[in-house]
């Protein structure tokens, strides 16, 4: 339970440094405090009123006014409130966008207040929360997702491959790009460079111990990787498209079945079907390739609030069991707390593909990890792209581009 | 007693033909006096808050490492200048700016004008060709962009027709080589420029008389001859104000390189612009703001010079 007495300090006062921890919460849950959630309405408006009113029920006094941005330039948005010192009281923030407002002080250590997060919450999702440098957990898990991989049936059956025996593995993904390609030249299976996620699914350590340092372009395996994905590319086993496409790219790709293979979320399928109706009950769905990718949605707590006690007890509220699991039976998603674990709705197949991405995800989560650094930002990763996509042509060196890669990205680390 | 008049007052009083009498003095109501400027206020305002101080901001960023979150920027002197003498990248974006430039310089100050020249005629139909020029100006940038990026694609439209035809064996990488995508993102600038610097010299050509033409075509002067002794002496300024337009948004160009490479600045990021490269270090929560003002600053001081350049041009021709 939310520590709201007896505690020194007052709501709102809390100003923490980089590395100090912030003084426990105190106040009675009373106050307007405002909700600033990413893109869920009005697809969810009557569940979040809903946890609202419940919310408000059980602590007369308190307001919670509910206000939704749309998907495109969130994190622009949030940091724009940061920056005007506007940021709602409390906020939908995954951990990478939590992480520099984290280290600004611009949010409350909810742990300062809540020594029950460990054992509520699923270790990875709360550790997501936790940075490198800054004492504290900067948020409250809120909702899990994870990739599975969605395959083009007609495109196999055209090209010499089994849709019953897709890939299982990068190893056999190359070997079945490869088949495809000799079948059919003007189709492909793949359509991705890697990224810093494919160097920790390659076993490379990407960053050091403190987070101070990038270090993949001192690892073999790193620089294996960009080897054979630029012998795949000068082989034509992926569209040239893919040496200028952003992370998105593949499932543009994939729904314009211009490639057979993409990843995405476990709802991503209604959106293929949607933009693309050609590809209903065409696709297979399957786990992804090697270590599934962990996503993460948080709920923080801004530490200038002026009802801090009121905005962390409601903060709590959304994310528990009982409003997690309300939610994730109404989307495909799940949920982070530890004892939703054994929900059987999540492990149950409806027999329609979406069903079958709702169970592979949820049985995903169990090994799933977050791939990429959050001290990664964009001007990192946009120049470590660039470089792969010169090493992909053959212009550079593997070993050379990411060695200039890395030397770019500590520097701007360290002025970060 | 007699006033001598002065120097300047005996000139002045040449000039309106009369003799200078001095007027009695009348007191000036102090409203007379404040009210201009009363009224310039909520013009002075705006120019102050949203062109002046941000300027002079940039100036003043581009000497600290300001962060976006970060209240207490330090001041580091020209150490971000330094930077990015040193930068690779800034010189890759500057000398593909000045590509542009070169390219788009002569091209957007010489083609439109033939085209005025051309749609100019009052023809039947003509109106058909003017709206033809301009729709390209009037379409969306990003729209123009999706579409060319479909149609320089491996397996887009002119790859297609070069292959089906047999002129090319393999696809030509439009998007993928570093100079053929430039040329692309300037051809789609040309091909988008065209119609808008056209209404201009029409708007131009319309204040040349036309007796001149009919002078010069008495005296044998074939279309050529007029086109060089009549028609560009007479929009020598318009051309002038086009050639410094095109220069400025030839130098700051984004949209169609961002489109055309998907925001990447092309494999290696061989083909950002200035400006793509400000704002893939000033975005986000981490960028770079003190640095991104800096390229600011010297995007200004590159575009400042062939725009002195033309104008100092402009001042010898009026000679």
């Amino acid at each position: 339970m939310l520590a709201t007495s007896a505690c020194t300090g007052g709501g709102g006062s809390s100003s923490p440094t980089q590395g100090a921890s912030q003084a426990p919460v105190s106040g009675a849950v009373t106050g307007e405090i405002t909700l600033q959630t990413w893109a869920l309405t009005p697809k969810f408006t009557d569940y979040l009123n809903g946890v609202i009113t419940d919310f408000q029920s059980a602590h007369p006094g308190a307001t919670v006014k509910l206000v939704d941005q749309p998907g495109d330039g969130y994190s622009e948005k949030v940091l724009t409130q940061a920056g005007s010192g506007t940021l709602p009281d409390v906020v939908n923030l995954p951990p990478d966008i939590a992480y520099p407002l984290a280290k600004n002080g611009l949010l409350q250590d909810v742990s300062a207040s809540d020594n029950t997060l460990d054992a509520t919450y699923v270790k990875g999702a709360v550790d997501a929360y936790r940075y490198k440098g800054v004492t504290g957990v900067f948020g409250y898990p809120w909702y899990l997702n994870t990739d599975v991989d969605y395959w083009n049936k007609t495109m196999f059956s055209k090209c010499g491959l089994d849709p019953a025996k897709l890939p299982a593995t990068t190893d056999e993904l190359f070997t079945q790009a490869a088949t495809m390609h000799q079948k059919c030249p003007d189709d492909y299976l793949m359509s991705r460079k890697p990224g810093l996620g494919d160097f920790t699914l390659a076993g490379v350590q990407v960053l050091n111990g403190d987070g101070t340092k990038f270090t993949f372009a001192d690892d073999p395996k790193a620089v294996e990787l960009i080897k054979r994905y630029a012998t795949a590319y000068q082989g034509k086993l992926m569209p040239s498209s893919v040496l200028n496409s952003d992370y998105l790219g593949n499932s543009t790709l994939f729904t314009q079945g211009k490639v057979a293979w993409t990843t995405g979320g476990a709802t991503s399928l209604v959106d293929f079907e949607k933009n693309n109706p050609s590809l209903k009950n065409n696709v297979a769905v399957s786990p992804a390739l090697d270590i599934p990718p962990l996503y993460i949605q948080g709920i923080s707590v801004s530490s200038k609030s002026k009802n801090l006690a009121t905005a962390q007890a409601f903060a709590q509220f959304l994310t528990n069991a009982k409003n997690q699991e309300a939610f994730a039976h109404l989307v495909n998603i799940f949920p982070s707390t530890v004892s939703s674990q054994s929900d059987p709705f999540f492990s149950q197949d409806d027999g329609t593909s979406q069903g079958k991405a709702k169970v592979l995800a949820n049985e995903a989560l169990k090994t799933a990890k977050s791939l990429t650094p959050v001290e990664a930002n964009a001007a990192m990763t946009t120049f470590l792209d660039q470089q792969i996509a010169l090493a992909l042509k053959g212009d550079t060196a593997p070993q050379q581009a990411l060695k200039t890669a890395q030397d770019k990205m500590n520097s701007l680390l360290a002025n970060s | 007693m007699t006033t001598v008049p002065t120097k300047a007052k005996s000139t002045a009083a040449r000039k309106v033909g009369r003799t200078a009498v001095p007027r009695p003095k009348r007191p000036v109501k102090a409203g007379r006096l404040f009210t201009p400027w009363l009224l310039v206020v909520p013009a002075l305002i705006w120019l102050v808050v949203f062109s002046l101080w941000p300027s002079i901001n940039t100036v003043f960023l581009s000497f600290t490492d300001a962060r976006p979150l970060s209240s207490d920027a330090a001041f580091i002197g020209t150490e971000n200048f330094r930077t990015l003498l040193a930068d690779p990248q800034v010189w890759t974006a500057l000398l593909n700016s000045v590509i542009y430039m070169a390219i788009c310089l002569p091209v957007l100050t010489v083609v439109p004008l033939l085209l005025a020249v051309l749609v100019e005629k009052k023809l039947p139909g003509i109106t058909f060709f003017r709206t033809a020029f301009y729709t390209p100006v009037i379409a969306s940038a990003v729209v123009v962009g999706l579409i060319w990026s479909w149609m320089l694609d491996d397996r887009g439209a002119i790859n297609g027709m070069a292959e089906s035809l047999g002129f090319v064996s393999e696809s030509i990488p439009f998007l993928t080589d570093r100079w053929l995508l430039l040329i692309s993102a300037i051809s789609l600038t040309i091909w988008k420029g065209l119609g808008y610097y056209m209404i201009i010299y029409l708007a131009a050509l319309g204040n040349i008389g036309k007796e001149l033409h009919e002078a010069a075509a008495l005296d044998g002067a074939g279309a050529a001859r007029r086109l060089w002794s009549v028609t560009m002496p007479g929009v020598r300024g318009t051309m002038i104000l086009v050639g410094i337009l095109v220069c400025v948004s030839a130098l700051r160009v984004f949209s169609e390189l961002f489109i055309l490479t998907n925001g990447t600045g092309g494999p290696g990021g061989e083909d950002n612009s200035l400006v793509m490269l400000i704002q893939q270090y000033a975005r986000g929560f981490s960028g770079n703001l003190g640095y991104a003002s800096a390229l600011s600053l010297l995007l200004f001081l590159v575009t400042l010079v062939p725009m002195l350049v033309l104008a100092r041009l402009n001042r010898k021709g009026a000679r």
